[in-house]
């Protein structure tokens, strides 16, 4: 019958295929994992052993950058390699604690102040503290969102504010003067509310239900807080409340959109339509927003000022693998990472605004066509992201709750309190 | 007679003679006019759910060619008005796409092989052999089915990692070699076929291992290949398990390759859609080549006894 | 030539239905084989160490880290039952297992629609079969964020297709996916969208290996074409029908994707739309317990198993193999 042989060398077609790939996989593998190895194929003709190095991230976006740093570190120390390492978006925590829990993480890796107390509070990071860092060359904010427990783990490497962008059609069209450096919170409002049009669909601004974008800004230039120092729950004072109802009133005026449309469309995507005359993003996003379709008629100013002015400043760290074999070469290449010449190439790539004191300019030269400075100039103003050691543990519940007074279904005070309560209670269960 | 819509007769079989049956004229225009309606009917059906199945992909396709704003418009857009290739050159870009390409056809190959071999034989063991503890063995396969795979990614990378294979192609195929679902559906298949066939066999003097191979795989063909396509499907797409186990680009599959691209451009949806659709059109010619293969066989076999 | 329900339990006669034309008489009883361990290990060997090596084993360890707390990175401490424990209070589970249960009924939807596409798909002489197969399978092969896209879009309260239609019939749509009383249903339905491309195929197998003299043999009896549906494909596919409903089932209590690219998190809708798999992905990987995770996992797959148990048992009444 046809049919069996058919299937029968279908059958050995298979065996052959996969005793083939399997030899030639055999021999194309063979590594010995993502951690270290002390011996390498393509050894300059160095004396010294050549030490390979993974240094781990998550943004390809930033990968020619990297790969930039580590060839100038590799110039300077030829018996070390870098091996840099993408693992794109969320998945890269997957496979950090993945590895990690085999021994095997990457050597050097990079790290958000929201998850790192969790991390460095695990006995997962190494100590820095004798790295011999200077401190002062970075914004306060930065070396405090890379300590725990009074020890420093981190290098900073880069930072990002919040800023406000605005679509100068729109503001033409509706007759409102643009953004001045010293707006209020009454400004803000007053513009939300002219720039609106519902005829066509277009709202002043979006109250997006995001705390980094949006209303952690609020809270604190409101006198508020998130955690207090002696970390419990902000939401009871009425400060907070005050930061969080900017945005509910915006949504009940009628000068952002609810909370579900926000969520058939993005604020981003509203914004970038056009749909949304004025959006508070992070400097993140210039990127995209420059090669977005409005690109030609928008620009970026700082936040508005409440009771003071505030932003949030987060940035990430560079930080070292407590499982690390090769602890000195680690150190040395950390001190490059945290070097003016490692963050000046970060800067000129323009993909993020680097950490080291003075080398922003560069930064703010890859956007000649936007008041990027802004991002720069609310730095002294900045307040650093709270986190706790399970920072998502609480931020979750936070959102889903905050998510009731958003669209009106629970006074802002009640909101506020329920989360002072969830908040608590997941802070009170970190340290038990 | 007529036949309809809802019959499944899958075969030419020699039939045996039937009486002849003499229809008035209108009764047979009747007859046909049924048929006709019956089968515009079944297009109908046939149509909608096709449009209702393919319409995202079609988005996908015509957003390919689409600017930025064209794709971001509220309401959607569904034409390009040009049709622009830039978002191809973007997408082709920033990764090395050829060795990519290799690791996913090698490790789906590979993969698919083991697991239609593999399953095969567990499946007929499990259909039609009696040995102790068979049902006991059948339900633990059954109950690793229901363990969610992101579970298993730590201790699987550990096991990996012990066995000195990490960072190679061979990581990307050598767990997805072996699985529950295909035991399963093969297992399904062997049991709802005939015992005749085989019970005929072994009075020939043929031993089970004659029969499983030169009766029942056979036999089973429809059920191998539609297990084939499934798991060149879900080997294709696979992105956690490699993200995890690999590290060095030139042992990523394509679907990693697009996670990069996401990376680079988060909501670029038009570089987005074009990089997938490179990345999915060899499934698709597969899909294509293999399920004309199963009609020709079917077409072709014969009767089956 | 009665099959051995003696001899096997997974078999079973039933009367009235359609027999082919008999070979010759076989006896009644196989002579018993011992050679069928023999076989029975090469056969099933391969399969089963790797599936030990690769997932019993590694499910196995996971089990027992449900009984710890474990730090994120590795550092196990034994706490018993302490996480089952706090499982059976948290509300937040409670919630996502009822919203898993919705999606499992509603995922079963998908099975018919399957077979009756099949069906339709597989009679002879069906123009373009090849091109509805290939185009019925599209959603296994489009992009995730493609297909949130275009749903997203259907669901829009101010574009979206559906709402324009209901706005001709003069209803005023909801916010689909961010209503909670709608979300669920609208996650749903796009589950069991994506899984009719896989039915379809799984179906059109199924349907091929059913011999076709059956028909012919309920047509000369007068049988039309309802009746041969419902007492001949049904009955011979049932086999096939099981696999597919056992494994919709297994499918739908593990909804997790979706959730993530159709629901975000600021999305008012989470708690009615979130899944026990989803939950156990924050516990175990975005908050880093680890155990905890884990004990909710396989709470999951003990649910999972009962329920395919119960399935298993009640096959006896309405599948048939031969």
């Amino acid at each position: 019958m046809n049919l069996a042989r058919n299937a029968r060398s279908l059958a050995a077609a298979a065996a052959v295929t996969a005793l083939t790939t399997a030899a030639l996989a055999g021999c194309a593998g063979g590594g010995t994992g993502t951690g270290t190895t002390t011996a390498s194929s393509s050894a300059p003709a160095a004396a010294a052993p050549q030490v390979t190095i993974s240094y781990g991230l998550w943004d390809p976006n930033q990968e020619a950058a990297m790969k930039q740093i580590a060839a100038a570190f590799e110039s300077a120390n030829p018996n070390i390699h870098v091996d840099v390492q993408v693992t794109p978006g969320q998945q890269f925590f997957t496979k950090l604690q993945t590895s990690m829990a085999a021994g095997n993480a990457p050597d050097v890796f990079w790290m958000s102040p929201v998850i790192f107390q969790m991390y460095a509070s695990n006995g997962a990071l190494k100590s820095l503290d004798d790295l011999g860092l200077d401190t002062s060359s970075y914004p306060s904010q930065l070396v405090k969102g890379c300590q725990a427990g009074g020890k420093l783990y981190g290098v900073p490497k880069d930072f990002d504010t919040i800023g406000v962008w605005y679509n100068k059609s729109l503001f033409d069209a509706a007759g409102v003067a643009y953004p001045a450096a010293d707006w209020t919170w009454s400004d803000f409002q007053t513009a939300a509310a002219k720039l609106t049009d519902k005829s066509k669909g277009v709202y002043g601004t979006a109250a997006e239900l995001n705390g980094q974008d949006t209303y952690y800004d609020t809270i604190f230039q409101a006198g508020g807080e998130v955690l207090t120092a002696d970390n419990k729950s902000g939401f009871g004072e009425p400060q907070t409340i005050a930061g969080l109802k900017f945005w509910t009133d915006l949504i009940a005026n009628g000068s952002s959109p609810s909370l579900q449309q926000m969520n058939d469309t993005t604020p981003l995507d509203m914004f970038q339509t056009g749909k949304v005359a004025m959006l508070w993003s992070g400097s993140w996003n210039v990127k995209a927003l420059a090669a977005s379709p409005v690109a030609d008629h928008i620009d970026v100013a700082p936040l508005p000022r409440g009771e003071k002015a505030a932003t949030v400043i987060n940035g990430l760290c560079n930080v070292e693998a407590a499982s690390t074999k090769h602890p000195a070469e680690v150190k040395a290449f950390l001190q490059f990472l945290g070097s003016k010449q490692a963050n000046e190439i970060e800067g000129k790539t323009g993909t993020v605004i680097p950490a080291f004191n003075g080398t922003q300019s560069d930064w703010v030269a890859a956007y000649p066509n936007y008041h990027v400075q802004a991002y720069i100039d609310q730095v002294p103003v900045g307040v650093p992201m709270p986190v706790s050691k399970n920072s998502y543990a609480w931020m979750q519940t936070e959102g889903t709750t905050l998510a009731g007074a958003w669209t009106g279904q629970m006074p802002v005070a009640a909101a506020a309190a329920a989360v002072e309560k969830s908040t608590n209670d997941a802070l009170a269960k970190e340290q038990g | 007679m007529s036949e309809t819509a809802l019959d499944v007769p899958a075969r030419a079989v020699p039939r045996a003679p039937r009486p002849v049956v003499t229809r008035s004229a209108g009764e047979q225009a009747r007859r046909v006019a049924k048929s006709i309606a019956a089968s515009g009917g079944a297009h109908i059906v046939l149509i909608l759910a096709s449009v209702w199945l393919a319409g995202p992909f079609v988005w996908q396709v015509l957003t390919s060619f689409k600017s930025l704003s064209e794709a971001t418009s509220v309401p959607l857009t569904w034409l390009p008005q040009h049709l622009r290739l830039d978002n191809y050159k973007a997408a082709a870009i920033g990764v090395p796409l050829w060795s990519m390409l290799a690791n996913s056809v090698i490790s789906t190959i590979v993969r698919t092989s083991g697991q239609v071999v593999f399953c095969a034989m567990a499946a007929y063991g499990f259909a039609r052999l009696r040995f102790r503890g068979r049902n006991a063995l059948f339900a633990v396969y059954l109950s690793l089915l229901m363990v969610p795979a992101q579970l298993l990614i730590a201790p699987q990378y550990d096991i990996i990692l012990k066995l000195h294979l990490l960072n190679t192609v061979a990581a990307l195929f050598l767990p997805g070699m072996f699985g529950v679902f295909g035991t399963f559906l093969l297992r399904q298949f062997f049991a709802g076929l005939p015992t005749e066939l085989e019970e005929a066999a072994r009075l020939d003097g043929a031993n089970t291992g004659r029969i499983f191979w030169t009766v029942m795989l056979p036999l089973a063909r429809p059920g191998l290949v539609a297990l084939a396509l499934l798991t060149i499907i879900s080997s294709w797409n696979e992105l956690l398990w490699p993200l995890v186990v690999n590290t060095d680009p030139a042992k990523m599959p394509l679907s990693v390759g697009l996670a990069y691209l996401q990376g680079v451009y988060p909501t670029n949806y038009p570089i987005l859609m074009a990089g997938s659709l490179v990345a999915i059109l060899p499934l698709i010619i597969v899909f294509v080549v293999l399920q004309r293969r199963v009609l020709e066989g079917i077409a072709l076999s014969g009767s089956k006894a | 030539m009665a099959p051995n329900t003696m001899t096997d339990p997974t078999r079973r006669t039933r009367a009235g239905r359609v027999r082919p034309p008999a070979a010759a008489s076989l006896p009644t009883r196989r002579p018993m084989r011992r050679s069928d361990a023999g076989w029975a290990l090469l056969l099933v060997g391969p399969a089963t160490v790797g599936l030990s090596l690769f997932y019993l084993w590694p499910a196995l360890e996971t089990f027992y880290e449900s009984f710890t707390t474990s730090g994120p990175f590795g550092g196990h401490t034994w706490s018993g039952l302490h996480n089952y424990a706090t499982l059976l209070h948290d509300t937040e589970l409670r919630g996502a297992l009822l919203n898993t249960v919705w999606y499992t009924l509603f995922g079963l939807l998908g099975v018919p629609v399957s077979l009756v596409l099949a069906t339709l798909l597989a009679k002879p002489g069906r123009r373009f079969v090849a091109g509805y197969r290939v185009l019925m399978f599209l959603p296994a092969v489009t992009m995730p964020a493609a297909i949130a896209i275009v749903w997203k879009w259907l669901y829009h309260h101010d574009y979206g297709l559906i709402n324009l239609g209901l706005g001709k019939l003069g209803v005023q749509g909801p916010y689909w996916v961010s209503d909670p009383h709608t979300a669920l249903i609208a996650v749903a339905i796009v589950g069991m969208w994506a899984g009719i491309g896989y039915g379809v195929i799984i179906m059109m197998a199924g349907l091929e290996g059913i011999p076709p003299h059956y028909y012919e043999a309920a047509k000369m009896d007068g049988a039309g074409p309802l009746r041969r549906f419902f007492s001949i494909t049904i009955p011979l596919m049932s086999p096939t029908i099981f696999f597919m409903t056992v494994l919709s089932v297994i499918a739908s209590l593990q909804t997790f994707d979706l959730i993530y690219v159709l629901i975000g998190s600021s999305n008012p809708s989470l708690p009615q739309t979130r899944t026990v798999l989803y939950l156990f992905y924050e516990h175990a990987f975005t908050q880093n317990d680890r155990g905890y995770g884990s004990a909710i996992a396989f709470s999951l797959v003990v649910l999972v198993i009962a329920v395919t148990a119960v399935q298993f048992k009640l096959q006896k009444r309405w599948v048939h193999y031969e």
